[in-house]
């Protein structure tokens, strides 16, 4: 096997990483800060897709799309926390699963109602279509693209979370809720900005993968079960976690379908397994509770 | 003692993460005394209990029960050695009934996988069962469902449920844990009654309760065992009293 | 020990209430009751099919509910027994030319392994992460069946093996008559009642639902949680694999989406509709959603809008389910 080739499908191994993690973000904050199991992941990021199609058909913008859609689907999501998830606080943890099961239901079968049933092309936004040639192979230059977008957004999430009083305050709570409570910091009003702010990231990689994917009402089930998978082999709920998870998952994929490409798909879910296997509180959890 | 203690502890360890909670413990414990565990928070009482009852494995050291090693021995099992214990937190069966909580108990040493023998139909257990609430006052509400009884029959029950076992070491974790005065007098009497038969080890803050009830007492400070005597030893203690003193809480 | 009860109240009786004792009576007479009422199914419901249909997904959504309602554990991954078991008698015919009872053998037994292989990887993880691997697992089912074309049909389905005839001894019964075989899978389905109800009288019933109710005290009591959880994922897995099983034999077809993601929702939808951790629940869940699956498609073909939205409101506001909100209904 040519070695160049091999550091090509490496390269996109990397790149198909970054859109992995991309997916799982806004599952992975929601579940790391908040520990609610967001089963609507993936409608809210086919509700992320369609909303930045109905967005750039409206402008004529792929930066607008970009732009818009995250916010109004972070507002959707704020709005459903507000009223479906925060009553299910002091319920068992399954509560929230089950309601967010409900309501991917309902969001594809509005987005169906809406948008049809059939999928939507979507291009490629004019000045980033092409390829470039990065010495080993050439390169479409969307994906690089994505790359930078996902490494600017952990940017801008590390500092909010590390350098300002609101991401200290986010990570003690994700500790310790309790000890929050009695220091007087409000945790519902944290948790409704975190949901909405993890609602949005969701839609945001619905945007960014409209190019790359065939938008359909259908495309939240395989992204639902993508970020799982990311979530599950990384273990700890934490973003360090799906970055590298994700990454690791995009490696593994990429060189499975050099090889086997009937496999590619398979290969991600039986990576879990065997991680679950080896290390049953994934890659960075501690075992034990 | 000669024989074989019931449980010895020996040098026993545990680190979380580089954080010391237990350095170097040993102890024995047997004859149907009661030991109070005491010390400030965070002193390494919980993480005592949970070695002795299997819940975390400790770093260095063994656990010793009637001279059997059980410091390997996966939690579950450490019922069936004779070791049943309660929770700091009332940990019980909420939707259950106030029988079947105590019942389903003592069924883990009678039937575990066996789906071809009805529940209902070991009429032995379910004296014992019935035996177990007598024992604790609460043969009355035998058919209530657990969650709705009051706090402290809450806390009553889980001990007739430690109780079923017919356990030889019984860990209390703070028995008393948001009684009233009423409360805790009826749970010190059961506890009275109880270590006639058993060796018992409590957690508890209550001072005066401690000094009532029990025949020994181990302090713990940052993880070590910092003092061990009877409970007129203890209060002159000098070292003891330095520790309490410093710190108000806990000592009330 | 002879001690005097702190509550004099203790000996008091309390006064059973009329109702109670007639909950009593249905109680111990669920089973025969129960298959009582699904022989007259057929003519109540407005097609024969649907009534197969009711019976099928009646036993895929009680198998289930061992697991989720009695065990407590929340699995999104069902589909993988239900599909497995389908896909396995399917093939067991088209492949192999095995007869009905064989092939039907053989799904459970496929179930009752791949559930084994599931269940070892999943009951591993800690708490919440049980849906979560228990769907990612069922979708490896799913590719791996969309993969595997040359066996499964691919994303066709799996097709050809149209079971028109069953022998039992020396009685011949034509399988395509649809009241024919509302009965054939009536008994196959008072058998899957039978042994979940054996299963829930039984001690083993007695410690998952201790498992159910405290993990934490479960285990200080003496159970090994992880393999009673084990056991009971298996016991869950067969019977979801009867109810693929007889869908197969039912529909003389295998559609890829017996393994998707939409099949597993499906029945937890109907578990939660009906009542879980009750017994005839997720019966009356999987009639109340295939009813309604009936009506509104007539009218409308987005009733899954509404079939969402229902089920969110039961989240919220009817937890219990119809069913276990009616049982309910009667205490305190």
């Amino acid at each position: 096997m040519d070695l160049q080739l091999i550091a090509m499908q490496l390269l996109s191994g990397a790149v198909l990483g970054a859109v992995l993690v991309m997916t799982a973000l806004g599952f992975t904050i929601i579940f790391g800060m908040l520990g609610v199991v967001n089963f609507a992941h993936g409608a809210l990021f086919m509700v992320g897709a369609y909303a930045g199609v109905a967005v750039a058909m409206q402008t004529g913008s792929f930066w607008w799309a970009l732009l818009v859609a995250p916010i109004a689907v972070g507002a959707i999501g704020l709005l459903i926390e507000r009223l479906l998830i925060r009553p299910l606080y002091s319920r068992p943890p399954d509560d929230p699963i089950l309601l967010t099961f409900g309501l991917g239901y309902v969001l594809v079968e509005g987005v169906r109602i809406v948008f049809g049933n059939d999928g939507i092309p979507f291009s490629t936004p004019s000045a980033l279509v092409g390829v470039v040639n990065l010495g080993i192979g050439y390169f479409p230059i969307y994906r690089l693209f994505v790359i930078g977008v996902v490494a600017f957004i952990l940017l801008l999430l590390w500092l909010g979370l590390e350098k300002t009083r609101f991401g200290l305050i986010v990570r003690a709570g994700a500790r310790d809720p309790q000890i929050m409570r009695v220091l007087g910091v409000d945790m519902r009003r944290l948790w409704f900005l975190v949901f909405g702010l993890g609602i949005g990231l969701t839609a945001l990689g619905g945007v960014l993968a409209a190019p790359m994917r065939n938008v359909s009402p259908e495309m939240g089930t395989i992204v639902l079960a993508e970020a799982f998978v990311v979530t599950v082999i990384g273990g700890l709920g934490s973003i360090a976690g799906a970055v590298v998870a994700g990454i690791l998952v995009g490696l593994v994929v990429s060189m499975t379908s050099l090889f086997a490409p009937e496999m590619a798909t398979i290969s991600m879910f039986a990576l879990m397994a065997l991680v679950l296997l080896i290390r049953p509180q994934g890659l960075f959890g501690r075992a034990g509770v | 003692m000669s024989t074989t203690p019931l449980l010895a502890v020996e040098n026993v360890s545990k680190r979380f993460n580089g954080f010391v909670a237990l350095e170097g413990i040993s102890a024995t414990f047997g004859g149907n005394r009661v030991t109070a565990v005491i010390g400030p928070n965070g002193a390494g009482k919980s993480t005592f209990f949970n070695v002795l009852s299997g819940a975390i494995r400790p770093s260095t050291g063994r656990i010793l029960f009637e001279g059997r090693d059980l410091t390997a021995v996966p939690q579950h099992e450490f019922a069936h050695y004779g070791i049943a214990r309660s929770y700091q937190i009332t940990t019980i069966f909420p939707q259950l009934s106030v029988h079947e909580n105590v019942r389903v108990s003592g069924q883990a040493f009678r039937s575990r996988y066996n789906i071809w023998c009805n529940r209902d139909l070991d009429r032995a257990l379910i004296d014992k069962a019935d035996a177990a609430l007598l024992a604790v006052g609460l043969h009355g509400k035998r058919d209530r469902i657990a969650k709705f009884l009051s706090h402290g029959e809450q806390r009553a029950l889980e001990i007739a449920i430690a109780l079923v076992a017919d356990p030889k070491l019984l860990l209390l974790d703070e028995p008393t844990a948001g009684m009233g005065p009423e409360e805790t007098r009826d749970m010190v009497a059961l506890i009275e009654r109880l270590a006639a038969a058993r060796t018992i080890l409590l957690v508890e803050h209550k001072m005066k309760m401690i000094l009532g009830l029990s025949d020994r007492v181990l302090v713990l400070h940052h993880g070590r065992l910092i003092a061990d005597g009877t409970p007129a030893e203890i209060q002159s203690d000098s070292e003891v009293r330095r520790i309490y003193l410093g710190q108000s809480h806990g000592a009330a | 020990m002879t001690i005097q009860p702190i509550d004099s109240t203790s000996s008091a009786k309390r006064p059973r209430l009329a109702i109670d004792g007639l909950m009593r009576t249905a109680s111990a007479w669920r089973m025969p009751l129960t298959v009582l009422v699904l022989c007259t199914l057929p003519w109540v419901l407005p097609s024969k099919a649907l009534a197969v249909n009711v019976l099928i997904y009646g036993t895929f959504a009680v198998g289930y509910n061992l697991l989720f309602g009695y065990t407590g554990l929340l699995s999104f991954g069902h589909a993988a027994f239900f599909g497995g078991g389908a896909y396995l008698t399917g093939m067991s015919i088209v492949h192999f030319g095995f007869a009905w009872y064989t092939a039907l053998s053989t799904g459970i037994l496929g179930a009752l392994l791949l559930s084994l292989v599931m269940g070892v990887l999943s009951i591993r993880t800690r708490g919440i992460y049980f849906s979560m691997v228990t769907l990612a697992l069922a979708q490896l089912a799913y590719y791996t069946a969309l993969q595997a074309s040359s066996w499964t049909g691919g994303e066709n389905g799996l097709r050809g093996f149209t079971v028109s005839k069953i022998d039992v001894l020396s009685l011949q019964i034509d399988f395509l008559n649809p009241l024919h075989k509302y009965y054939v899978v009536l008994l196959f389905t008072a058998l899957a009642l039978w042994l979940v109800s054996r299963v829930l009288k039984s001690s083993f019933g007695a410690v998952i639902e201790a498992i159910r109710e405290n993990e934490v005290r479960a285990r200080a009591c003496g159970y090994n949680v992880e393999r009673t959880k084990l056991l009971s994922f298996v016991l869950s897995g067969g019977i979801c694999g009867l109810a693929g099983g007889l869908s197969a034999l039912h529909l003389a077809i295998v559609p890829l989406d017996t393994l998707h993601y939409h099949t597993s929702g499906l029945v937890v939808m109907m578990t939660l509709l009906g009542g879980m951790g009750s017994f005839f629940g997720p019966f009356v869940g999987a009639l109340a959603f295939l009813v309604m699956e009936d009506v509104l498609s007539l009218w409308t073909s987005h009733w899954q809008l509404f079939v969402g939205a229902i089920f969110i409101l039961f989240v919220l506001f009817l937890p219990k389910g119809i069913w276990g909100t009616i049982m309910g209904l009667g205490d305190r």
